[in-house]
């Protein structure tokens, strides 16, 4: 079996509208990927900036897959929200990369989305707060039923994830 | 399928604490550890130390300089829980306090060479406002009673940052 370790951290995130965020991220793997080490999900601290505008997680991620296929090579996606001194939170963006495929480390920075709704509901996310989300976590990263969706442009999260690939050569893959 | 006797790698890692950037603080110190998988083990050097006081210097860089070093080899069968250094800066407050100025933390980095890190600090932050001003009064921050947390995946949902 091949083995990835995809080990690195959630760095932070920069240019959203609001200051206090925190994200809820996980890895989607196709059906012959098997996690052998790690937690496939989690949820930073919240995080306000002191200084610049950039909130900073460092949240590390540790993943061990072994997998018989290069179908569904992971996707990371997040949910970056934001969190209010009342203690509510209001969904900032979507968002979703591929882990690299190239050993090594990478800086990555993916962007988010956020769906807009209706006029009726961005006046109210406007005064009151809320406002729609997605009820099914998949449409993140896949884009099948993407054509339904209006949205607006969110922050960008920053990642930096180590790749480290092991027996790929003996399935005849160069890396 | 056959299955692959273990083999033993070691991780030599050498460096220093060389500085920090603090707008607001003045006279911190800064201790590290590492924090690691089950199948590691240090084998030589300390993980742990703790650096000396600094102030910062007088002209327009406003660096605090630590120069402190980092000397540590590891030895493992498996990248997974590959070492994280922790840093935790500390500094005195308006009282004359010891208090938490910020936690950080980075991996180890993968490939062999030299490498240059910065790591953004964070500290916790009480969630009510009269614990914020009580713990300003007393000189006594919300700090972590093991910074080791800070390398951690989980459970940090409930750590206001």
């Amino acid at each position: 079996m091949a083995e990835v370790h995809v080990i690195g951290q959630i760095m932070g995130a920069s240019g959203f509208s609001e200051s206090s965020l925190f994200c809820k991220w996980g890895i989607h793997t196709g059906a012959a990927w098997k996690l052998l080490s790690g937690v496939r999900e989690g949820q930073t601290q919240v995080d306000t900036p002191q200084i610049g505008d950039m909130a900073y997680w460092s949240h590390p991620i540790d993943l061990h897959f072994a997998t018989k296929g290069l179908q569904g090579w992971p996707r990371l996606h997040f949910q970056v929200w934001s969190q209010d001194s009342f203690g509510r939170c209001q969904l900032a963006g979507y968002g979703f990369c591929h882990v690299p495929s190239s050993p090594g480390t990478h800086q990555l920075a993916c962007p988010t989305w956020r769906p807009l709704g209706s006029w009726r509901e961005q006046l109210a996310r406007a005064f009151v707060g809320g406002g729609p989300q997605l009820l099914h976590g998949d449409t993140i990263y896949s884009g099948a039923d993407r054509y339904r969706l209006h949205t607006a442009a969110g922050g960008t999260v920053h990642l930096e994830i180590g790749l480290l690939l092991r027996n790929f050569d003996r399935y005849g893959v160069e890396c | 399928m056959a299955t692959a006797s273990p083999s033993v790698f070691l991780l030599m890692v050498n460096g220093q604490v060389e500085s920090a950037q603090f707008p607001e603080y003045d006279d911190l110190y800064c201790k590290y550890c590492f924090v690691y998988g089950q199948d590691w083990a240090p084998t030589a050097g300390l993980e742990e130390g703790i650096s000396q006081i600094t102030s910062k210097s007088q002209d327009v860089r406003q660096a605090l300089v630590w120069n402190f070093p980092i000397d540590v080899t590891f030895k493992s069968t498996n990248p997974y829980g590959w070492p994280q250094i922790v840093l935790s800066v500390y500094g005195p407050d308006v009282f004359g306090n010891d208090v938490v100025r910020g936690y950080g933390a980075v991996h180890v980095p993968f490939s062999p060479g030299r490498h240059k890190r910065t790591i953004p600090m964070f500290v916790p932050e009480s969630t009510s406002k009269l614990q914020k001003f009580t713990s300003w009064f007393m000189g006594r921050r919300p700090e972590y009673t093991d910074p080791k947390v800070v390398a951690q995946g989980e459970g940090r949902e409930a750590q206001p940052g």
